[in-house]
């Protein structure tokens, strides 16, 4: 870990990052609001009515409490679309946008290996992934607390978020892989971000139904289980352990690629 | 006099005649030498062996007696790169920019405003305003923030691309003025170019490459203008004048390039 090279990162992610978690945050605040049983229920009438309109945007599970009407209106769709386009962002920004413009000849003329260079830029990647999932987790407890003080799971929901983690680390690792690997970095980007949203949709097509089922067992992304973490199901731990194994077995690639290829600075 | 710089029969294809081929070149402890060749002659590529950002396919690159790729962190404590096209990391200042140079060097001092006493030295010397962003900087200047990067952390071996590229003859002056002081340290360096003037007044010897071969080597004293022509574009390039067509023969009977025409 090379530590201003850190710090410069963080720093450089730092507007994107704020604007996404500062974004999801005010949507958390209208959606924790918006939260109230007899309306919940009526949500619940139209989900029964609408059952394929909801679970296109990854809202498919009644709500009967305030941690359910979260993972329910929150985890499907929003969080994870988020993840994804901050996971492209990043790549972008640290790997993919320095190789096509020249910048990454900075680095490189420095006096540290490019294993140490690409495993500190990894890990700004992995922390600014678990900074704005603990904003998100703070921001759900402060605005619920605000609004229904004592009605929300935090443990659960905090279990939830866990596995929200892995699901970034999964979207950043692939992401930078694909930066690292391929020598056009238009081309890596696009393959890297591109396998990310085709995982998003593939996931909300099959939770819509009619014969896509089958679509969610191609997808990684299926392997987090919001609920089943938030129910403490062993099923749902194993799903995030393999998505930590897969962001491990990317960002392993992307060292190694990293490591080896040419950049034509 | 051990070499600081041994390449020897690389090759680096990038197809369609593009790269070097069996390039073979040594540059000697405390030597200054011009690396002359015209645009796509092959002398970025060679830099960027050197700097171990690309590897040869064939042949050895070697700095200190390391390999370039393989021995690159270790090299890199010991040399000073200013690239061809520079392009700068993030929207930062220049003060900022030169703070986290000197971090990753390792040289970083406290209460410098550009990372370092050299650097501030530098700063000065080439009139840089270090509190401008480098985005918003003209070429020259940004040329400026580049030569003090190079050259803050007094390196053995300075490798340079186009160096004066953009700069004002003042500051071209300056840049010669400082070449020599480093030289007279015992720096080794190396400088691309396909100015005969900047060659001629730093280095003491000149290797001309084109379409990725070294094809001469001189004593940088002996250049002229034409022998310097001859090598970077072949002889035939010095027969090719300009010739007016009589205005009544207007754009029907003009060949650029023909007879009679552009030659």
């Amino acid at each position: 870990m090379k530590f201003p090279l850190f710090g410069r990162s963080l720093r450089s992610l730092l507007p994107l990052v704020s604007a996404i978690a500062v974004v999801l945050a005010f949507y958390i605040g209208t959606v924790v609001y918006l939260y109230d049983p007899e309306v919940s229920e009526s949500l619940q009438l139209m989900q029964e009515a609408m059952p394929e309109l909801f679970a296109a945007f990854g809202m498919a599970n009644p709500s009967d409490s305030l941690c359910d009407f979260l993972l329910n209106y929150l985890y499907g769709f929003m969080f994870a679309g988020a993840l994804v386009l901050m996971a492209a962002y990043m790549a972008q920004r640290l790997v993919v946008g320095p190789a096509k413009d020249g910048s990454l000849a900075w680095l490189l003329a420095s006096p540290h290996s490019r294993f140490r260079l690409a495993f500190t830029l990894m890990a700004a990647e992995a922390v600014a992934i678990v900074a704005v999932v603990a904003f998100l987790w703070v921001s759900e407890v402060v605005f619920c607390e605000l609004l229904f003080p004592g009605d929300l799971d935090q443990v659960a929901l905090a279990k939830a978020n866990m596995g929200l983690i892995a699901l970034g680390l999964f979207a950043a690792s692939l992401c930078f892989a694909s930066g690292c690997i391929f020598q056009r970095p238009g081309l890596g980007l696009w393959v890297g971000a591109g396998a990310c949203v085709l995982f998003l949709l593939m996931g909300l097509a099959a939770s819509t139904g009619e014969g896509l089922e089958w679509l969610a067992s191609a997808s990684p992304f299926s392997l987090y289980d919001a609920y089943g973490l938030a129910a403490g199901e062993g099923e749902a731990v194993l799903g995030t352990l393999a998505l930590l194994g897969a962001s491990a077995v990317f960002f392993a690639a992307a060292l190694a690629a990293f490591c080896h290829r040419d950049f034509s600075l | 006099m051990g070499s600081v710089i041994e390449i020897r029969g690389a090759t680096k294809d990038y197809g369609k005649s593009r790269g070097v081929f069996d390039l073979s070149l040594e540059v000697g402890q405390g030597e200054v030498v011009g690396f002359l060749g015209a645009n796509g002659a092959g002398k970025s590529v060679t830099m960027r062996m050197l700097m171990g950002f690309v590897r040869p396919r064939q042949g050895s690159v070697r700095i200190f007696g390391r390999d370039c790729f393989s021995g690159r962190a270790e090299i890199q404590k010991s040399v000073g790169y200013l690239p061809g096209e520079l392009a700068f990391p993030g929207d930062m200042t220049a003060a900022a920019l030169l703070r986290f140079t000197a971090a990753m060097a390792g040289i970083r001092e406290g209460n410098c405003r550009c990372g370092c006493a050299r650097g501030d030295e530098l700063a000065d010397f080439f009139e840089l305003d270090v509190s401008a962003h480098v985005r918003s900087m003209s070429k020259g200047t940004r040329q400026k923030v580049g030569i003090v990067a190079a050259f803050m952390g007094r390196p053995q071996l300075l490798l340079l691309d186009e160096p004066t590229s953009g700069l004002d003859l003042l500051m071209q002056r300056r840049f010669v003025e400082l070449v020599q002081a480093e030289k007279r340290r015992g720096t080794t360096i190396l400088l691309s170019s396909h100015l005969l003037g900047e060659v001629e007044g730093t280095c003491d010897r000149a290797v001309f490459i084109r379409n990725g071969h070294v094809v001469y080597q001189a004593q940088a004293q002996e250049l002229t203008l034409d022998s310097t022509l001859r090598q970077l574009y072949g002889p035939q390039a010095l027969n090719r004048h300009w010739r007016e067509v009589p205005a009544g023969n207007s754009s029907s009977g003009r060949t650029p390039g023909g007879k009679g025409g552009r030659r």
